[in-house]
């Protein structure tokens, strides 16, 4: 049996009149990559910071490794990295310096440090950069940097909180596969986000929050799954009759059709072979029809279907 | 651990623009335009006879006249005065043949022919005597009881030029300025025991977020960051009294060891200042330098850093104020070579230091350990 590596219980955190958590719970396995989605102000940071224990919190428990989590578990927090939603380096020392100095509040000895900071600076590819300060780095690089004080312990639990808002393209991906790499190595991943590409992309199990709340939780699969809508086929046909518009909603498992005399869009729940029995209905017509696509749902489609609204924020 | 973060702390601490100026560089410039603005009357004051004075009596004042009278008749004369009628020494004063001529009645008053040491010297006589008359007028007025035992005490400090000073040190007026100068470089040690505080604060700092979520525990984390300002601030006083004494040749007499202890004592009494201040209550960032700059300047100024009679109103009103304001502390602890006979009243103002730095300390740490936020 997998063993839980966190384990949060009923927690509930207000600010005055504000719940920020209404009793939220979870339970993060050994060796997953969980990912907290949801939008800004969803409750995910405060979730993390009373993981931390840097915020306090009206009710609830929280239990890491097994322990229950303190300012002072000290014994806990040496095998907990964390990489912040900002960067958090000294503009006064070098790359490898802040590597450094992350990595000697986790280890004391001087050559396992050395190594694990060389190990570091390679993971994250600053290696032509360890003596270039902060302020000469791009974002990108900057955002490595962060990474890098944060898993240079090599820590069980990697704790990232959005590590990747205001990164480049390039950037992200390298982080993202990093990421991936760290849980191979055998680390336990938190990953909070509100870019649901990037949570579809790399976690093993999501959890969507909004208002405190956790509102959805399982594989990307379960939670396509939860909702109505499990596939979107659409055909590019013209001039179609209202009666082939009709026989398509006849069909197994079609809950809704839209034909705007030129796309066919139909909506499935469930089923399989949706896709076959749409085409048999306009070769059985010997009607003509361009390209033909099926989607299956995002997560925010997910989301959306939940909570009603969409996960983005109107500016991004 | 502990040398780790030290280690660390000392070499950003020294890769602060901000700090190297204020704490190295300001008051390198400040002591030298001190030496160019007051060197000058140093030079007059240690070569020059005594200063030509008139004085018209408008009203007897024995008081008065018997200070004048130890004042010009001392081994190194202050005055040589004149007494004579207002005419007679507006004539004197328009050829030259005086400096000043004292009005001297129920109060005194100064008319000087022009700008200049003599002049500046003059008048800070004037100034001095009319705050130690009103002194003991005060005291004579609100209790008559102490009269006796407050006019002892002043005339006391006015000969003090007249004690023997402890081994060789340096009694002149303008070394004043440079013990000010050494009293707010120490001072200023609080804005780096406010950083540290901050730095060490999940709520004032996402760099104290970070600290605290690490396996280092806070005790350790803070008196190592601690220790390591510690050495930076004592490392900025050893070198604001090097150049004072080395470079401006300020002469601190044989006590110059003694003055180095009480500045670096000084430092460190300013960074656990600074690091208590930023350790109390929920105030956010700006709130609390504001409040730390504000505190150390009103400090630095009952001290007299800021107005040269501000120490005799403290001493008067509210002297247990003197003996723990961290800026007055500095300065009277380096005074106090020069003035008194004995180590007693340095050794005294030494260990206040020590104590009440260790007391900022236990109190700041007490403040912020194990804390949790409510909001971040």
């Amino acid at each position: 049996m997998e063993n839980t590596v966190v384990k949060i219980e009923n927690l509930v955190k207000r600010y005055g009149e504000l719940v920020a958590l209404d009793h939220f719970s979870l339970e993060i396995k050994e060796g997953e990559i969980f990912g907290l989605l949801g939008p800004n102000g969803s409750g995910k940071t405060t979730t993390i910071n009373c993981l931390l224990s840097l915020l306090s919190f009206d009710k609830g428990n929280i239990e890491i490794f097994g322990k229950k989590m303190t300012p002072v578990s000290y014994d806990i927090k040496k095998d907990i990295g964390i990489i912040m939603q900002n960067v958090v380096v000294s503009d006064e020392l070098t790359v490898r310096e802040n590597i450094d100095y992350f990595c000697g509040l986790y280890i004391k000895d001087k050559d396992e440090r050395r190594k694990c900071v060389d190990d570091a600076i390679k993971f994250v590819g600053l290696e032509d950069f360890v003596k270039f300060y902060p302020k000469k780095l791009s974002g990108g690089l900057l955002r490595r940097l962060n990474i890098a004080c944060g898993i240079a312990h090599k820590p069980k639990l990697i704790i990232l909180d959005e590590p990747t808002v205001a990164v480049d393209p390039q950037s992200r991906n390298r982080i993202l596969e990093g990421i991936q790499e760290l849980n191979r190595n055998g680390a336990t991943i938190i990953y909070t986000s509100h870019y649901m590409e990037e949570v579809e992309q790399i976690c093993t199990r999501i959890a969507i929050m909004d208002k405190g709340r956790k509102i959805a939780e399982g594989t990307k699969d379960e939670l396509k799954r939860m909702i109505k809508n499990t596939e979107t086929i659409t055909i590019e046909a013209l001039g179609l009759e209202d009666g082939v518009v009709a026989e398509m909603r006849s069909l197994p498992h079609v809950y809704e059709v839209r034909y705007d005399g030129k796309l066919l869009i139909i909506l499935c729940s469930g089923g399989k072979h949706n896709l076959i029995r749409a085409l048999d209905v306009l070769q059985k017509r010997e009607l003509g029809f361009g390209r033909v696509y099926t989607e299956l749902p995002t997560l925010n489609e997910v989301f959306l279907e939940i909570t009603g609204k969409a996960l983005r924020d109107k500016e991004e | 651990m502990f040398l780790h973060i030290l280690m660390y702390e000392i070499k950003s601490s020294l890769r602060v623009k901000d700090l190297v100026f204020w704490l190295m560089l300001f008051p390198i410039i400040l002591g030298t335009l001190f030496k160019i603005a007051f060197g000058d009357l140093y030079e007059k004051e240690v070569t020059t006879d005594a200063i030509p004075t008139a004085i018209v009596v408008t009203a007897e004042n024995e008081v008065f006249r018997s200070v004048v009278e130890s004042v010009s008749d001392s081994d190194e004369p202050l005055l040589k005065p004149e007494y004579l009628s207002e005419e007679a020494a507006l004539k004197k004063l328009k050829n030259g043949d005086v400096k000043g001529i004292i009005y001297a009645g129920d109060k005194l008053s100064l008319t000087v022919s022009g700008e200049g040491a003599e002049q500046s010297v003059l008048k800070l006589f004037v100034e001095e005597y009319t705050i130690r008359e009103k002194i003991i007028t005060d005291t004579v007025k609100t209790d008559p009881a102490k009269a006796q035992a407050v006019i002892a005490a002043l005339s006391e400090k006015l000969e003090t030029s007249e004690e023997k000073p402890l081994t060789k040190g340096n009694t002149d007026f303008y070394i004043q300025y440079f013990q000010n100068l050494i009293a707010m470089v120490a001072v200023h040690g609080s804005m780096t025991g406010l950083h540290v505080s901050m730095s060490q604060q999940a709520n004032l700092s996402e760099l104290g977020a970070r600290k605290s979520c690490s396996a280092a525990p806070k005790s350790v984390s803070v008196l190592a960051s601690l220790a390591g300002t510690w050495i930076v601030q004592s490392v900025c006083m050893i070198i604001t009294v090097s150049f004072i004494a080395f470079v401006l040749r300020v002469d601190y007499g044989d006590s110059l060891p003694l003055v180095y202890a009480a500045a670096i004592a000084g430092g460190i009494l300013g960074v656990s200042f600074g690091f208590f201040v930023g350790s109390i209550g929920k105030m956010k960032q700006g709130a609390k330098v504001g409040l730390c700059m504000t505190v150390s300047m009103v400090m630095c100024f009952l001290s007299g850093l800021m107005l040269g009679n501000m120490k005799m109103i403290m001493i008067e009103k509210a002297p247990w104020f003197n003996n723990i304001n961290p800026a007055a502390l500095v300065a009277d602890s380096i005074s106090s070579l020069n003035l008194y006979s004995s180590y007693d009243v340095y050794i005294t103002k030494l260990v206040t230091m020590l104590v009440i730095s260790v007391i900022f300390y236990v109190l700041g740490l007490l403040m912020i350990r194990r804390r949790k936020h409510a909001s971040l």
